[in-house]
């Protein structure tokens, strides 16, 4: 078992009444699963997933993952878990653009205080990987979406995580594009990476191999 | 870790190249005024520190207090020196010297008849053979053991050693002639280095002063006198280890006592005269006493007000930088998202941002170390002459600049770093703009900074104008007397010769010849002048005798009316050789107790021999407005009268009609001073001269009054960039919606110029009450008009206005689809 979501409920107060985002979300992830999570806007799938990332902490509910109580965890011990073992691709990439394509890669190694000779090499082997050796030296706004989704997927690959956690990664990119990163995810799965992804396209849904509907906060079964 | 600090600080500083080169100068302008003036009040509160045992050095000096008035000097009584060193106990040394003007000194040469000629040379004393052994010289031939014991013997330092005698070794000296006045042959008894470090000490030559003996110099000093206190007569001790000043005042007090010329009638009447010990490190700032003889002087409020602009402009600096960098929030905040989320610490964010504030300030520090020259040449009358570029190559500036590179950064850096990286990822990646848009919401914290830079400039705008008020009040007031067209020069007066020197008289009958000039006087100073004297003059009323402190001045028949000086009561005055009345002034007169000043004339004032008061002048000043009138006696004296009074015909087109008259002048003057330069003054220049410290702090405050507005100004400029580019797209939609350029500039405008607005709300009151207390200190001060807050409003609003629409307008009119495409 990878991680393991108990009675999650994630609530806003708004005047003096709750209202509801996440309720009563009871979930299981075995290593190796691919993941879909689907349903319409506002379900609160980004939400789930931001809790899963330990981005976002729940209202109530308990929250394990690889065995360890994460809504026990403290700020720097939760930052130390999930730099180890979750990756994050995003819809928008969120790449910095600061930074060139090499770079935005090896930043995640760098808060991992991983040595530079190792970096150089983990990073090479990266770019190499998703045949964007040539582009390393570009900045993010020089290369088109589906290239900058690839960079944000190789940077939340690169410290290798057990766990990655994608929402709508697709979902800024034309039809071709997304065929291919989810052609990617499917690889990735079958190395051995577990996947969490959101997604509004059933066609993308059928590359997991479970769905979870989300509607108005509660997992439909 | 910190290389990665420095890559992105560096991009980032790139991306938003017109917010850093805001930061940049904003801070650079702090920072170089800061080195500056660290350099400036460093090299000020350095002066006399480097004595061995300084300490425990003090010079003597007097305080006379009289029922009106209260007149330090920094001598003391010619005997005095004899009788501390005879009968005190507690000190150590006690050494007298005698200071001098300019001496005319002459060295003779190797196979030449005529000496080689040093017409004005300045830093010479008389000192006594225990100069040297209170201070410490480093002594190149000779020895402080023996120098100076003998009558003329003369020590003199490197420099002036190599211009006398050239490069022959040192040593090779010791036993050459130097002759001073043409009258005191002296032989060279030791060669001393001059002080390197900062030191008011900056004699040149010490002649033994048991030299004075054997000179006419005797009589002039008063070798005998207890009741003359002259400045040229300083006396120093040094005390013993643990000695308090108190034990020796109260010895030194009981010597005057004893010595003292007592009034024959009343001889328990109290000493008006005490001695108080100055300490070494007081010299160079005390300017109730001064340094020795026309030594600069440092001013310590001078020197703090310095260090507070060097504050206010570092402090505007920083408050641009905290204001621009949390104003970028929204744009920083996607990128510290994604760095949390990829396992970022807060540390290290901080880190990071520091490290750009860092980077910042270290640029400014460069650019402001490149600036350092240009401002050490445009503030050149505020700074020491010992100050240059080359100061700023010590061990101690470049710990300064460090330590303040380092404080700028934690100033500046620290508000902005905590208040990024609070962000949280999932609120930021969720919703960029939004997510940024609420952090930027709360916006007081800028909008305190940005009134908090509004204040301090308008306050100094107005305190600038109130300078400025007063200073043209001052000079453009009627000081009772005219000022233009009036030069005067000084006849040369040798003190060492008993045979009178009646050149001057020959020279005011040439002058006479010359046909432009319209009137002339032969006196003593001018009515406002540098040097004073004063003298204490007794008066009985009949019922008890009034003893003041009174300037006393010389003047001849013509003196009054070429200044334009009104008569109030009383006969003209008539040329005399020696004093046989007195003109005073109106507030003498009314000193005296007479109600109505003309009822003075005809009284006699007492002393050696009774002396008629003659006439009344109206009051004038004798100095800058800032002193009030003081009582003042003319007389008519032409053995005390060496300078020349002229006045000159108006101003013609001519632009070197003065100059071919003054030539004229000089010509006839050489005829009869062969050996002297000529040198005239223009009175109105003269006056100019009191108000030099005022002049000084005007143009000090002119320039931090500029660089405060131009630092808020960036700071603004800033401010209404970043709220434009936030706005875009709003401002596309009301363009579309038919706003006219007009209203949209005036939109962006509106919020910060009520800032501007607030913070004159706050400065007017406070510069109004700082400036009303500065006002006090002049006897006669202009108001305080209303104009100064119209002007400070108005001129600080337009300005704003127009740093705004440098940014507003180019917004307002560009074209709204391309803004709402961008979206």
């Amino acid at each position: 078992m990878l991680l393991e979501l108990k009675g999650i409920c994630k609530w806003i107060e708004q005047g003096g009444r709750r209202n509801f985002i996440l309720k009563d979300i009871n979930l299981t992830v075995q290593k190796g699963e691919f993941i879909s999570i689907m349903g319409p806007s506002g379900s609160g799938k980004s939400t789930l997933l931001n809790v899963i990332g330990m981005l976002d902490e729940p209202s109530e509910g308990s929250y394990q993952f690889l065995h360890e109580n994460v809504h026990q965890l403290k700020e720097k011990s939760k930052t130390a878990l999930y730099k180890r073992y979750i990756g994050f691709v995003f819809q928008a990439y969120h790449l910095i653009d600061e930074l060139t394509v090499y770079e935005n890669i090896e930043t995640p190694l760098i808060y991992q205080d991983i040595k530079g000779t190792e970096r150089k090499a983990m990073v090479a082997d990266m770019l190499d990987r998703f045949n964007i050796v040539g582009k390393k030296d570009l900045f993010p706004t020089q290369l088109s979406g589906g290239q900058q989704q690839l960079v944000g997927i190789a940077r939340a690959l690169i410290a290798k995580p057990e766990l990655l956690l994608a929402d709508e990664p697709t979902g800024n990119l034309n039809s071709k594009q997304g065929e291919e990163i989810m052609e990617l995810f499917a690889e990735l799965n079958k190395g051995g990476v577990t996947i969490i992804q959101v997604t509004h396209s059933e066609k993308n849904a059928t590359y997991g191999s479970r769905i979870i509907n989300l509607l108005d906060g509660h997992i439909q079964h | 870790m910190l290389k990665t600090f420095f890559k992105t600080g560096f991009r980032s500083l790139k991306r938003n190249f017109s917010f850093s080169l805001i930061n940049i100068s904003g801070l650079a302008i702090g920072l170089s005024a800061a080195l500056v003036i660290y350099l400036i009040v460093q090299h000020e509160l350095n002066f006399d520190k480097f004595h061995k045992n300084g300490d425990r050095i003090y010079r003597v000096v007097s305080k006379m207090e009289f029922p009106d008035l209260t007149i330090r000097n920094s001598g003391v009584p010619y005997p005095t020196a004899k009788a501390v060193k005879e009968e005190t106990t507690g000190i150590e040394e006690a050494s007298q010297f005698i200071t001098t003007y300019e001496t005319r000194v002459s060295v003779p040469q190797i196979g030449s008849q005529s000496p080689a000629l040093f017409k004005k040379q300045k830093g010479l004393i008389y000192a006594d053979e225990n100069y040297f052994k209170i201070f410490n010289y480093e002594w190149l031939a000779g020895s402080s053991q023996t120098a100076l014991k003998d009558p003329f013997q003369v020590v003199i330092t490197e420099e002036r050693a190599k211009t006398y005698f050239g490069n022959i070794p040192f040593t090779e000296m010791l036993g050459k002639t130097i002759t001073y006045d043409d009258s005191v042959n002296t032989t060279v008894a030791g060669v001393v280095k001059f002080f390197t470090h900062n030191s008011d000490f900056t004699f040149q030559e010490f002649i033994s002063k048991s030299t004075i003996d054997n000179t006419g110099l005797k009589e002039h000093i008063g070798w005998d006198q207890w009741g003359s206190i002259n400045s040229s007569c300083q006396l120093f001790v040094k005390l013993n280890p643990g000695v308090q000043t108190s034990q020796l005042t109260k010895q030194i007090a009981s010597i005057r006592e004893k010595y003292r010329e007592k009034n024959k009638e009343n001889p328990k009447e109290k000493d008006q005269t005490e001695h108080q010990l100055q300490s070494l490190g007081d010299i160079h700032f005390n300017h109730d006493y001064g340094a020795f003889d026309n030594g600069r002087l440092a001013h310590k409020p001078t020197l703090w007000g310095l260090l507070a602009v060097a504050a206010f402009l570092l402090l505007l600096g920083c408050i641009n930088f905290v204001n621009l960098t949390t104003a970028q929030a929204a744009q920083r905040a996607k990128e510290i998202g994604i760095r949390k989320t990829m396992g970022s610490t807060k540390f290290q964010l901080i880190g990071q941002f520091m490290t750009e504030a860092f980077l910042l300030t270290f640029v400014a520090a460069l650019l402001s170390i490149a600036l350092a020259p240009w401002i050490i040449k445009v503030f050149a009358d505020f700074i020491p002459k010992g100050i240059s570029f080359a100061s700023l190559n010590q061990p101690h500036v470049w710990v300064f600049i460090i330590v303040l590179i380092l404080l700028v950064t934690i100033l500046a850096g620290t508000y902005p770093s905590f208040f990024l990286t609070r962000f949280q990822p999932v609120e930021v990646l969720k919703n960029q703009i939004a997510a940024g848009a609420s952090m930027t919401r709360k916006t007081w914290l800028r909008k305190t900074l940005t009134i908090t830079q509004f204040i301090i400039a308008q306050f100094l705008i107005i305190a600038t104008l109130v300078v400025s008020k007063q200073i043209s009040y001052s000079m453009n007031k009627d000081l009772g007397y005219n000022k233009e067209a009036i030069v005067y020069f000084n006849t040369r007066w040798n003190f060492f010769s008993d045979v009178p020197d009646n050149r001057r008289f020959v020279l005011l009958d040439k002058i006479k010849a010359i046909p432009e000039i319209r009137k002339f006087s032969l006196a003593g100073s001018s009515p406002a002048s540098n040097n004073t004297s004063t003298n204490t003059l007794k008066f009985h009323d009949g019922k008890k005798e009034i003893e003041t402190m009174v300037e006393k001045k010389y003047a001849d028949s013509s003196y009054f009316d070429l200044y334009g000086m009104k008569m109030i009561a009383g006969k003209p005055l008539s040329n005399s050789d020696t004093i046989k009345e007195y003109y005073i002034n109106e507030t003498y007169a009314r000193f005296l107790g007479f109600k109505n000043p003309a009822d003075a004339v005809g009284k006699f004032m007492e002393g050696d021999f009774k002396v008629p008061i003659s006439g009344v002048i109206s009051d004038f000043h004798t100095k800058s407005t800032l002193e009030p009138i003081k009582p003042l006696a003319y007389s008519s004296a032409a053995k005390n009268s060496y300078t020349i009074h002229l006045l000159l015909p108006p101003r013609g087109p001519d632009p070197d009609s003065w100059k071919n008259i003054l030539t004229k002048v000089e010509l006839a003057y050489k005829e009869l001073y062969p050996d002297d330069d000529f040198k005239a003054e223009f009175f109105d220049e003269t006056i100019a001269s009191f108000y030099k410290s005022e002049q000084n702090i005007s143009r000090l405050l002119k320039w931090s009054t500029g660089l405060c507005i131009f630092i808020s100004c960036l700071g603004l400029l800033g401010l209404v960039m970043y709220t434009t580019n936030q706005r875009t797209k709003e401002i596309g939609v009301r363009k579309v919606l038919g706003a006219s350029v007009t209203q949209i500039v005036s939109l962006l405008s509106k919020d910060l110029l009520a800032l501007v607005l607030l913070a004159f709300i706050i400065a007017a009151p406070l510069a109004w009450f700082a400036m009303n207390k500065w006002l006090l200190d002049y006897s006669y001060r202009t108001d305080f008009s209303w104009w100064i807050f119209a002007v400070t409003i108005c001129g600080m609003l337009l300005i704003a206005l127009v740093t705004l629409s440098i940014k507003t307008i180019r917004s307002a009119s560009a074209n709204p689809v391309k803004a709402l495409r961008s979206e």
